[in-house]
């Protein structure tokens, strides 16, 4: 996008908007009354939305969207003991490299995120956040490839191939969060379920022997998921030009089974799909050495939600896809050296017995 | 009498110029602001370039 299409509202309508009609400089601060480019913009604010959102729709921001808050990377980083007050070696770290995928109102439902710099998506229209131009922008390496069927070899989710649907169409509200700040995505109330839409799978199983045998004890994406995106090995620094950087070995295209870390009434399951997170004891020693103290008490295997999901695959072809077949399982043998004690909790030690 | 015919004559005098001075709050001229966004033209003029550093030691994926 070219910078003057960042900011150029093709249909000037949008002054006769209710958004439109409150005035830019209300949000934007700058002078409206001149014309001169550079006096028009003095103190002008290009995203306004931390102040100016809350001034009317107050009962969405008050809420905990864990896309403006990140609480999920901050849960994680304090539970593996790193500091993250102000000032810390930790937090510059953080701001330096996470807070990239912090996203503000505006960057949901104006303007493509700073990530992927920025610039009106429809005008100045508001808007649900667009799959291509807002949610893609961040989420595009491992969910938006999965979804989308851009890993070689790797069908895209059914939900997109046969029927189109975008993001938005699952994930609507839960993104505002809600009255209570979540830990993560999986913590979060209001978060997509299957069943939000495929309530029937629930109620009826006596035509589907696996479903009869396995709901509630099987994420859906144990029998419907297929492989996926693992990283490994993060580092991040800041190079001689002074810019942050981050640096991740190739991913491994991998499908594991392991034990739900995340136990919980809106995620009962025992076995769940665990994807593998990039983060290891040095990620962060650019900063300073041992920054998280106590990284083994999380595991590295995370649980995982594939957006790939398929009617048939591998795992239920039939019983002993899984039964008895310890290669789709996260296993020790699949544990790096450096990982043991952390994922102690995750793998499987006794596989499903043949059946 | 006269007086207060007087007083109240005063009071009406008084009340024009202030009347007069009552305006509606400024509406704000957004067609300024909108009138320089919506001219593609003028956009493309007075755009500054500003060039976003991405490290050359970024490697793998995000």
């Amino acid at each position: 996008m070219e910078v003057w299409e960042k900011v150029f509202v093709k249909d000037a309508k949008f002054a006769q908007s209710t958004h439109g009609m409150a005035g830019c400089v209300i949000c934007h601060g700058g002078d409206s009354t001149t014309d001169g480019k550079e006096s028009a913009h003095q103190g002008l604010v290009a995203d306004p939305s931390e102040k100016s959102c809350s001034s009317c729709h107050n009962d969405i921001t008050a809420r905990t969207s864990l896309h403006a808050t990140l609480n999920g990377f901050v849960t994680k980083l304090e539970a593996r003991g790193g500091d993250l007050s102000e000032g810390s070696l930790l937090a510059t770290a953080f701001d330096n490299h996470c807070q990239q995928c912090h996203t503000s109102c505006g960057q949901c439902h104006i303007s493509r995120p700073d990530e992927m710099g920025g610039g009106l998506v429809s005008d100045h229209v508001f808007k649900p956040p667009s799959m291509q131009y807002n949610c893609l922008a961040c989420h595009a390496a491992r969910v938006g490839d999965e979804y989308l069927g851009n890993n070689e070899g790797v069908p895209g989710d059914l939900h997109w191939t046969r029927l189109a649907m975008t993001c938005s169409k699952c994930h609507g509200e839960e993104l505002h969060g809600t009255e209570a700040l979540a830990a993560d995505r999986y913590g979060n109330s209001a978060s997509a379920k299957c069943e939000d839409c495929h309530q029937n799978v629930l109620a009826n199983t006596s035509n589907n022997p696996q479903h009869e045998q396995h709901i509630g004890e099987l994420s859906c994406q144990v029998c419907h998921s297929v492989s996926y995106k693992n990283c490994y090995n993060c580092h991040v620094g800041i190079d001689d030009k002074g810019i942050p950087y981050r640096t991740t070995e190739p991913s491994e295209i991998d499908f594991n089974i392991g034990l739900n870390p995340e136990v919980s009434s809106q995620n009962p399951y025992k076995y769940v799909v665990m994807r593998h997170v990039p983060v290891c004891p040095s990620t962060w020693d650019y900063y300073g050495a041992d920054l998280l103290p106590d990284f083994d008490l999380v595991p590295t295997w995370k649980y995982a939600s594939p957006h790939n999901i398929q009617l048939n695959t591998p795992q239920n072809e039939n019983c002993n896809s899984c039964h008895g077949n310890p290669v789709i399982f996260l296993t020790e043998d699949d544990i790096g050296p450096a990982e043991g004690e952390a994922n102690q909790g995750v793998t499987v030690d006794k596989i499903p017995e043949l059946r | 009498m006269k007086k207060l015919a007087l007083v109240v004559l005063g009071l009406v005098l008084l009340m024009i110029p202030v009347m007069a001075g009552c305006r509606a709050a400024p509406v704000e001229q957004a067609s300024s602001c909108v009138t320089c966004h919506s001219n593609k033209d003028l956009l493309q003029k007075t755009m500054s370039v500003i060039e976003e550093e991405k490290s050359e030691a970024t490697s793998g994926e995000g």
